[in-house]
């Protein structure tokens, strides 16, 4: 067989079937990432404080960690929904099965972002009286959020990737999809590699929104998105001294 | 610049420069009583007991590992005491206060006290002028208008109204701590603690920071100092105090630097002046 043998058409004329399963995958990855940012928080913040929490959640963050996606799947679909008594749905067993492996590898890159942040930023939020809950969430999180973003991109591509497992439970997503079109074409080696084109499509596109959230956080920001977004604060900033020197200039 | 003594106070022309807060003791503002801190095995302050007034400048200097900054820190309970009790103005925090209690009580002494430090500590992912804005709006309540005006006001007053857009990576250090200073100032603080503001500056901008230190001990704010700028100490301290070992080893009144008896502090002094 020659490469010519290969029928490439196969690809284009099965698009719409192929896209649908991108952006399914695409759905699932992005509810996880959220669900899995503020799990992970909670338990880097648990592995951080005191025993026997600390201890729970470093147990918690080894096993799952271990753990292979196909695996985590097939424990929600086939064996929490009967736990719970909950018939969950393959869309909502693939978002929880990507939580409880992503929760924890976020857990740990949290973690390290928030053990980054010089111990004098705590401080001086506590010196200028602010509650330590408030010094958390507006000095420390914001900061160690930004060092944690890059980090969190790549676990979006991990996700992403994760979700062809999730063809054992029916969900409709790319690898699924090549299945059902290479039951009736018998083309595997198009149609996977097509597959393999379309998930490291969707890790350019992640890599580039990361990166451009990225610019708009930066200090001072840079790019054009973030530029749009902080116009409106350079305005009020503006209207703010300009009302000064009014009052200023009367006395 | 700022005009001589005598020019202003014809009275006091034999006075160095920035004795024109009374030294006459008023209010006590901030009380410490047989204060004790350990890390670890380790014990650091062996009990040290410091009262300053309204309107007092005291200035703690020692070599390092004296315990001067620990001092400081234990005022607005950077440090918590291992033994002793800490009072400013009525708020006391001691031995006997339950966890909860302390917790409410650190809060209300803090809210008394401001405080610069020598790395500055600016939040390095807001302006200037929302370094300033967010404890504002965070400990007093206010909406964001009313708590950007005041960061303003604060700003225009260390002369950095221009930079209030502008992130902390993108100002020098003195113009860093100026706006620190000015976001511990806006808060309203009865007593101003500085550990060692200076120290991390380059030598062209330590002037400029004193320089707003001086206006501020002259408009009589009550002020803790800890620093190395001994000049500095001798020109605007009521109340100097010389620790060493986690002791205080002598301390004593204007005039204190030429008039020392202790040996350890003449030793100390002849090395650094």
């Amino acid at each position: 067989m020659t490469l010519a043998s290969y029928d490439w058409s196969l690809v284009w004329e099965n698009r719409t079937e192929l896209l649908h399963g991108l952006l399914t995958a695409l759905e699932v990855s992005a509810v996880a990432l959220v669900i899995s940012v503020v799990v992970g928080l909670v338990l880097a913040m648990a592995r951080m404080g005191k025993p026997p929490l600390s201890w729970l959640a470093v147990i918690y963050i080894n096993v799952f960690r271990g753990v292979p996606a196909l695996v985590s799947v097939i424990w929600v679909y086939f064996g929490l929904s009967l736990v719970l008594g909950i018939n969950f749905t393959v869309f909502q067993a693939g978002v929880i099965a990507l939580v409880l492996l992503y929760g924890a590898f976020i857990s740990e890159i949290y973690r390290a972002a928030l053990q980054a942040i010089p111990h004098g930023q705590r401080e001086a939020g506590l010196a200028l009286g602010m509650h330590p809950m408030r010094v958390f969430a507006q000095v420390v999180l914001p900061q160690a959020t930004k060092i944690a973003i890059p980090n969190i991109g790549s676990m979006f591509i991990g996700m992403v990737k994760d979700t062809s497992t999730f063809t054992v439970i029916g969900l409709l997503e790319v690898v699924r999809v090549t299945q059902n079109l290479n039951s009736t074409t018998f083309q595997p080696f198009v149609l996977y590699t097509a597959a393999a084109g379309l998930y490291v499509l969707a890790a350019f596109a992640i890599d580039f929104v990361f990166r451009a959230i990225e610019k708009a956080l930066a200090t001072p920001p840079s790019g054009r998105v973030s530029k749009a977004l902080t116009h409106r604060k350079r305005r009020r900033l503006e209207a703010v001294m300009l009302r000064l020197e009014a009052l200023s200039g009367r006395t | 610049m700022r005009t001589i003594p005598s020019m202003t106070h014809p009275g006091q022309s034999a006075s160095p420069r920035g004795q024109t807060a009374s030294p006459v003791r008023g209010e006590v503002v901030v009380r410490l009583e047989g204060i004790r801190k350990s890390f670890g095995p380790n014990e650091v302050l062996h009990g040290v007991d410091l009262t300053v007034h309204r309107g007092e400048h005291v200035v703690i200097f020692g070599p390092s590992g004296s315990g001067k900054s620990t001092l400081l820190r234990t005022i607005n309970l950077l440090e918590e005491p291992s033994a002793g009790s800490v009072r400013v103005l009525g708020v006391e925090y001691g031995p006997g206060l339950g966890a909860g209690e302390k917790r409410g009580r650190a809060l209300q002494l803090r809210r008394l006290v401001g405080m610069v430090f020598q790395q500055f500590n600016l939040f390095p992912h807001l302006t200037a002028l929302d370094n300033i804005a967010l404890p504002l709006k965070a400990t007093k309540r206010l909406g964001r208008s009313e708590a950007e005006e005041i960061a303003a006001r604060a700003l225009q007053r260390v002369g950095l109204l221009r930079w209030a857009a502008h992130f902390p990576a993108e100002l020098s250090g003195g113009q860093q701590q100026r706006v620190a200073i000015a976001r511990a100032l806006s808060l309203d603080p009865k007593v101003m603690l500085f550990d060692e503001p200076t120290s991390a500056l380059d030598p062209e901008l330590v002037g400029e920071v004193l320089a707003v230190m001086r206006t501020l001990a002259e408009s009589g704010m009550t002020m803790v100092i800890v620093t190395h700028e001994l000049n500095f100490a001798r020109e605007i301290g009521d109340f100097n105090v010389f620790m060493d070992k986690g002791l205080i080893a002598e301390s004593g009144p204007r005039g204190f630097f030429d008039e020392c008896v202790n040996p350890r502090t003449k030793q100390f002094m002849a090395a650094v002046l």
